[in-house]
This record gives structure tokens, C-alpha cells and sequence, in this order.
């Protein structure tokens, strides 16, 4: 054992915590170092006068009060809680089982009626009626085939005769708006030609005068020399 | 009976056996939180709201041995809260320190008067301790609990515990030298 070792032996030796043989090796030990047992009794006296601080009593006892009832909704937990297993597992399974008797038994008293078809899952309600089966023969199908075969041909013929009248109609106002538009374009050029010979014809007579007034002051001025 | 059978009387739906643990442990609570505070009111408020969060909590207590470590633990944890939210309120306001100390000027045949001065500076030097070691030396020196369920409560190792321990003997001693007490003050009856 060394100062360290048995300076760490200390608290367990003050409290009275240490093994008797850690205990006596201890002691053992202060007996040779005088100045590690004087550390020793002063912490001893420390904790001595430390016993002496005064502490004070609670004023009062607290009471912690029960939560008041609230009737129905106690009644009932209570209930619950005498009724219901603890285990949360069989709690559960109780809880299923609850559900699914209540499920037969409303569906006793509505009639309920689940059945599965070539139309999918179906829950129904009250008496279930008989469904009656009112078709058409074989015979009689055929018939109206036939006939609807016929008046879809007729439709498809008329339909067919409309367009076809509209179409000539159409292509006939296109060749009146051509041949229309190929007079109107022609009496422009017949107009555009006649105003160019007009012009022409007002130009040379211009020229014609021109000449004859250029002519006529030159004879003069010949006829006036001689 | 038992803690633990009054814990499990209270959790099977006698919330009167939490009565029963209430008056078994409101006075150590309470001269727990006082000598941390040295205010019989931050005392009593503490005792309260440990109680409140046990009623609160019982039903998380794994170990129902352990309902004393437990108990405890939620003192020690409201009391640091408390410190910390009012640390510096706390500087000023002990009840234990409205006697000024004079032991310097005081004489031998004043020896009451000393030693009552010797008291008050008793818990003024508890309180000067580091908190950690503060809670280690009430623990052990007045809630009388052992060193393995003190290190429970604080959930640190043994040897942590007794070194705190160890610490905050020293400097109390260091503080009653630097005061002049001493032992011999505390004789006079």
C-alpha cells in the first residue's frame, strides 16, 4: 500500500463502507505515517462538525388527493377494467371477437346479404327480390337484326347519295366561280388593250399637229425670206 | 410494508398506499432539498413537485426495490433545475445566512454566540461547495445512503462518488480553517 492506495481507501474508512481485512491493513499502514492519519482525523473532524447543521421539518404532511369521479366515464373503466383481461394481447383479441358478434348480429337484424358474382363483391341490405328474367327470343333478335341490318343500310345509303349531292354541287359553283372569274379577267385585258390603243391614237395625232404647225412656220419663214 | 408493496398497491389502483409513501419520505425529501437550498420554502417547493412527478412517473419504475434510488434521483434532478433557473436569485436568499459571521471578534465566553454563528456559517459552507460535490457530501453525510446507491442516483461510477466526497471534505475543510471553526466551537451546549 502506498499514500495514493490508501488516501483512496479514505471515504470508504469514514463511512464505514471498507472490508475489516482492507480495513486493518489500513490502519496498519497510518500507524507508520503519522502525517497520513492526521489527514485522516481531519476530514474526520469535518465530517464531525459537519453533524451539527440544523435542518428544518416540513411545515406540513402533504396529502396527495385521489382524482374526483366523474361517474359514468369511472363506471365504466371500471367495468372495463374488471371485465377485460390484463394482457393487452388477449385485450385484443376480445376487442375482435366483440366486433365481429356485433357485425352478425346487426347483419341478423338487417337482413344483410354478402355474395360474391361474375360482378364483383356485393352487400345488400333487406329482402333480397328475385330478379325475372323478361328477354327477347332467338328468333325474335334475329327479326330485329335483320331489321336494324336494313335501316342501317338505308341510313348508310342516303347518307351516302347527300354527300355525293353535295360534292357535285360544290364542284359545279367552283366551275362557275372559274369561268366568271375568266371573263372578268379577259374584259380587263379588253379594257386595258382598248385604253392603250386610245392612248397611242392621242399620241400620234399630238405628233401629226405638231409636225404640221412646225411645217406650216417653216414655209412661212421660207415664203418670208424670198 | 414495504415500498415496493406500496408502489404495486398503487399501481394496481390504491392511490391511498402513495399516501403512505408520501409520509415515509416527505421528511427526507424535504431535509434533502433544505440542506441543498438552505430555504425551508425552495424546500418544501421541491418536496412538492418531487412527489407530484412520483405520482406522475410510478408507473415507469422498472425495479419497484428501487422506489428510495428513484425518488431520489427526481429530488436531485428539481434541484439542479432549480438552480439553474434561479442561480443567481439563490446568491442572496439564504435563509441560513441572515446572521452575519464574527467569530474573529468574538471571545471564548461568548461560546453560544459562536457556536450558533458556527451553524449558519456551517451551511454557508456547504453551499459554497461545487454542486457535484455539494449533493455527494448530503447524500452521504445525511441521507445516510451508500456509496453504490448514491452513484445509482447520479448515474456516475463508485469511485467518482468517493472522489467528490473526498474533494468536498477537503475544501470544507479548508473553508472552517479559513473561518477560524473549528470542532471545539459546536461543544458548547
Amino acid at each position: 500500500m502506498n499514500k495514493e492506495t490508501a488516501r483512496l481507501l479514505f471515504m470508504d474508512y469514514l463511512y464505514d463502507e471498507l472490508e475489516q481485512d482492507q480495513r486493518k491493513e489500513l490502519e496498519a499502514y497510518l500507524s507508520h505515517n503519522p502525517g497520513l492519519k492526521k489527514e485522516l482525523d481531519e476530514l474526520g473532524d469535518v465530517r464531525s462538525m459537519l453533524q451539527h447543521l440544523p435542518v428544518q421539518n416540513p411545515a406540513e404532511q402533504l396529502v396527495m388527493v385521489e382524482p374526483e369521479r366523474s361517474g359514468f366515464q369511472d363506471w365504466w373503466n371500471e367495468m372495463i377494467e374488471s371485465w377485460l383481461p390484463a394482457s393487452g394481447f388477449v385485450r385484443a383479441g376480445v376487442a375482435v371477437a366483440s366486433i365481429f358478434i356485433l357485425f352478425v348480429v346487426m347483419g341478423a337484424f338487417t337482413n344483410m346479404n354478402i355474395s360474391i358474382n361474375d360482378n364483383g363483391f356485393e352487400l345488400a341490405f333487406g329482402e333480397q327480390q328475385e330478379i325475372v328474367q323478361q328477354g327477347f327470343t332467338a328468333e325474335q333478335v334475329e327479326y330485329l337484326l335483320q331489321q336494324m341490318r336494313e335501316e342501317n343500310a338505308l341510313m348508310v345509303s342516303e347518307a351516302v347519295q347527300a354527300v355525293q349531292q353535295t360534292q357535285d354541287e360544290k364542284l359545279e359553283q367552283t366551275l362557275i366561280n372559274f369561268a366568271n372569274y375568266v371573263e372578268e379577267q379577259r374584259r380587263s385585258d379588253l379594257r386595258v388593250i382598248s385604253s392603250g390603243l386610245t392612248s397611242m391614237e392621242e399620241t400620234y395625232y399630238d405628233r401629226f399637229r405638231q409636225t404640221d404647225q412646225v411645217l406650216g412656220e417653216l414655209i412661212q419663214t421660207v415664203s418670208t425670206r424670198n | 410494508m414495504e415500498d415496493a408493496q406500496l408502489v404495486q398497491d398503487f399501481r394496481g389502483g390504491n392511490h391511498r398506499a402513495f399516501n403512505k409513501l408520501v409520509a415515509r419520505w416527505q421528511d427526507r425529501i424535504h431535509h434533502f432539498a433544505y440542506r441543498f437550498f438552505a430555504s425551508s420554502d425552495d424546500a418544501a417547493e421541491i418536496t412538492q413537485k418531487t412527489f407530484i412527478k412520483a405520482y406522475q412517473k410510478l408507473d415507469t419504475l422498472e425495479d419497484v426495490n428501487k422506489f428510495g434510488s428513484w425518488i431520489y434521483t427526481i429530488a436531485n434532478n428539481l434541484c439542479l433545475d432549480e438552480l439553474k433557473r434561479a442561480g443567481r436569485r439563490r446568491a442572496t436568499s439564504y435563509e441560513a445566512l441572515k446572521v452575519a459571521p464574527q467569530t474573529e471578534n468574538a471571545t471564548p465566553a461568548d461560546g453560544t454566540v459562536l457556536r450558533n454563528e458556527g451553524l449558519v456559517l456551517l451551511h454557508k459552507a456547504l453551499l459554497q461547495l461545487p454542486v457535484d460535490q455539494r449533493v455527494v457530501v448530503i447524500m452521504k453525510e445525511y441521507e445516510g445512503l451508500t456509496f453504490r446507491e448514491i452513484a445509482e442516483i447520479l448515474d456516475e461510477p463508485e469511485n467518482t462518488v468517493k472522489s467528490r466526497l473526498y474533494y468536498g471534505l477537503n475544501a470544507l475543510k479548508k473553508t472552517f480553517d479559513s473561518w477560524n471553526i473549528n470542532k471545539e466551537v459546536f461543544d458548547y451546549e
